[in-house]
């Protein structure tokens, strides 16, 4: 299935605000659900999901991200060096 | 009405005797048996992904150890998607995999399982076909449109496959099967066709993967998913690195063990429902995560490898196998426990045969029990840090408690009785500093790195003359006639 240029867009990413977020995939039976997937912080979440799920004004503030909390990740396993 | 890739239900089945071996050539074949022996839930009603499909694997963890599985016959979205949930997910379960009555112990399952084990190697045969390779898509990939994923946990970062069995092999090695690795490591979907995949150092995949990097190379992989429940099982298995799973598997099965190679080289089973294919990404790592994890918290973020899939394959009609996970118990509890505890005490036995058993069902084994006889003064010590030396001991195993050969591991009031009258704290509980742990035990400091702790709840044996030990109480004679007799009087009582 093609994504539908008329898919809606989600304005903000639930977790982390940004709005670099794109359609990721609509349900195959039409019109049930579309999936979206954050491009700063790769959250990914459905239409139908609880709200605080899909809403950034619900979303738990215990699980937020932002892009400065992203940059304390831990690099696992290091990348190692070329030979 | 919703479809089902299961047959009818029967009325009555084949009971399994205990000792029989069977294998089951893939996961509709175990569901069937499942359903014969009352072990499966069929949903038929429509439900959402999120957060039905979680809830309920939730719901059905909180079960008693006779918990069935669950099979998900229609999900809103999809025309036709079965979800499969808690297959392994109790002792009955696992008992019905291995053949054995559905009322088998943890204990009794350990034992089978070690019988097996020790008929290791067993053999890989390869076919040409697979049912899995009926249906194939290799353009405009979306993973989801194909594979309901859905959010288990609200804190979750995104939709995971956190039960497939991934195959790699070692670029250092390439054409030697017995380096072929079939592991379990969570996978979170960030894009159409591109999942991050967690390798911690532990795991063996870590080592092929920093071969490939080394060279500059991405590491070929394959996804399958949906399996007959051995694979599973043995993929989540802490056996050696020359120990190639499929051999494995056809030990615990007692038949040869049926795989397909990709055209890659990579066997897959015959048996799977789906096979994704792709590469681990060389030199990329991606921000990935929280998962709620098995540690019974969220694991918080962490920059994984990033996977690119190049081809799904499916049966018709393919059933989604999927895992909850949480706070413990949950079905992962039940897939890491007796698979954890069999190579842990295989492993230990070979070199200090008077080892009895291992028990480390208990988070993934981060505490392990071991019940071993004892030949002088301080060879139960020596025998848990052997425990810590086993490749599941470098990630995982943090305290080792050690008790004496007839104290059974699998009975905790037995385990509590030997730390409450044999430990005496400054001789008997020591810890040792900075060892390597998984990233995703959370009392660690720095991360990766903790303190291990022995505890040493034996009988102190000469030389070791500490404490005023005296001899222990037995049953009086007759207490086995005793114990038939009341059994069958409060069966039966007087009439």
């Amino acid at each position: 299935m093609s994504l539908s240029a008329s898919a809606p867009r989600a304005s903000a990413c639930p977790r982390c605000r940004s709005a670099a977020t794109e359609v990721l995939a609509l349900s195959p039976v039409a019109a049930v659900w579309t999936a979206y997937v954050c491009k700063t912080c790769l959250y990914t979440w459905r239409s139908t999901e609880p709200e605080e799920n899909r809403n950034p004004d619900k979303y738990p503030e215990l699980f937020r991200l932002t892009p400065e909390s992203m940059k304390k990740f831990p690099t696992v396993p290091e990348i190692p060096a070329r030979k | 009405m919703a479809s089902s890739p299961l047959p009818a239900k029967e009325s009555s089945g084949t009971q399994p005797k205990e000792g029989h071996i069977k294998a089951f050539k893939d996961l509709p074949e175990f569901l069937q048996l499942l359903e014969r022996e009352n072990q499966l839930i069929r949903v038929t009603e429509a439900v959402d992904l999120e957060p039905d499909l979680g809830a309920a694997g939730r719901a059905v963890s909180q079960f008693d150890e006779t918990a069935p599985a669950l099979l998900f016959d229609s999900v809103k979205g999809y025309a036709s998607a079965h979800v499969a949930l808690n297959v392994h997910g109790s002792w009955a379960n696992q008992a019905l995999m291995l053949g054995m009555d559905k009322t088998s112990t943890a204990r009794e399952i350990f034992l089978e399982f070690v019988k097996r084990y020790e008929k290791f190697p067993g053999e890989m045969v390869r076919s040409t076909k697979a049912p899995w390779q009926e249906v194939m898509i290799e353009k405009d990939i979306n993973l989801l449109e194909h594979l309901p994923l859905f959010r288990i946990n609200r804190g979750d970062g995104g939709f995971f496959i956190e039960k497939g069995c991934i195959i790699s092999r070692d670029p250092a090695d390439w054409n030697n099967d017995n380096v072929e690795n079939v592991g379990i490591y969570r996978m979170q979907l960030k894009g159409k066709n591109r999942l991050g995949i967690q390798v911690v150092p532990e795991h063996d995949i870590a080592i092929q993967l920093c071969h490939a990097e080394e060279c500059g190379q991405d590491l070929p992989l394959a996804i399958a998913i949906g399996n007959e429940p051995i694979i599973t099982i043995v993929g989540g298995m802490p056996i050696l690195y020359d120990q190639l799973e499929y051999k494995m598997a056809a030990a615990l099965q007692g038949q040869p063990y049926q795989v397909v190679a990709t055209e890659k080289g990579l066997d897959v089973p015959w048996g799977s429902q789906y096979v994704l294919e792709g590469r681990v990404l060389a030199g990329k790592r991606e921000g990935e995560g929280p998962l709620g994890e098995f540690t019974g918290s969220y694991s918080g973020g962490r920059n994984y490898p990033v996977v690119e899939i190049d081809r799904i394959s499916h049966v018709r009609d393919p059933i989604f196998e999927a895992c909850y996970l949480g706070m413990p118990w949950t079905e992962l509890d039940y897939l890491l426990a007796i698979n954890t505890s069999a190579p842990l005490y295989a492993q230990v036995k070979s070199e200090i045969p008077e080892v009895v058993a291992v028990n480390a069902i208990y988070n993934h084994g981060f505490v392990v029990i071991v019940s071993t006889r004892r030949r002088f003064g301080g060879f139960a010590k020596a025998v848990g840090m052997r425990i810590l030396s086993t490749p599941h001991g470098l990630g995982y195993a943090k305290t080792v408690i050690v008790v004496n050969e007839n104290v059974d591991p699998y009975d905790l009031k037995q385990v509590m009785w030997a730390l409450a009258t044999k430990v005496n704290p400054i001789g008997d509980v020591f810890i040792i500093p900075n060892l390597s742990v998984n990233p995703l035990d959370q009392s660690a400091q720095p991360e990766e790195i903790s303190s291990k702790m022995i505890i040493d709840a034996t009988t102190p044996v000469p030389p070791d003359r500490r404490g005023n030990f005296s001899i222990e109480c037995d049953s009086p004679q007759r207490t086995e006639l005793w114990r038939e007799k009341l059994k069958t009087m409060r069966k039966e009582p007087s009439k």
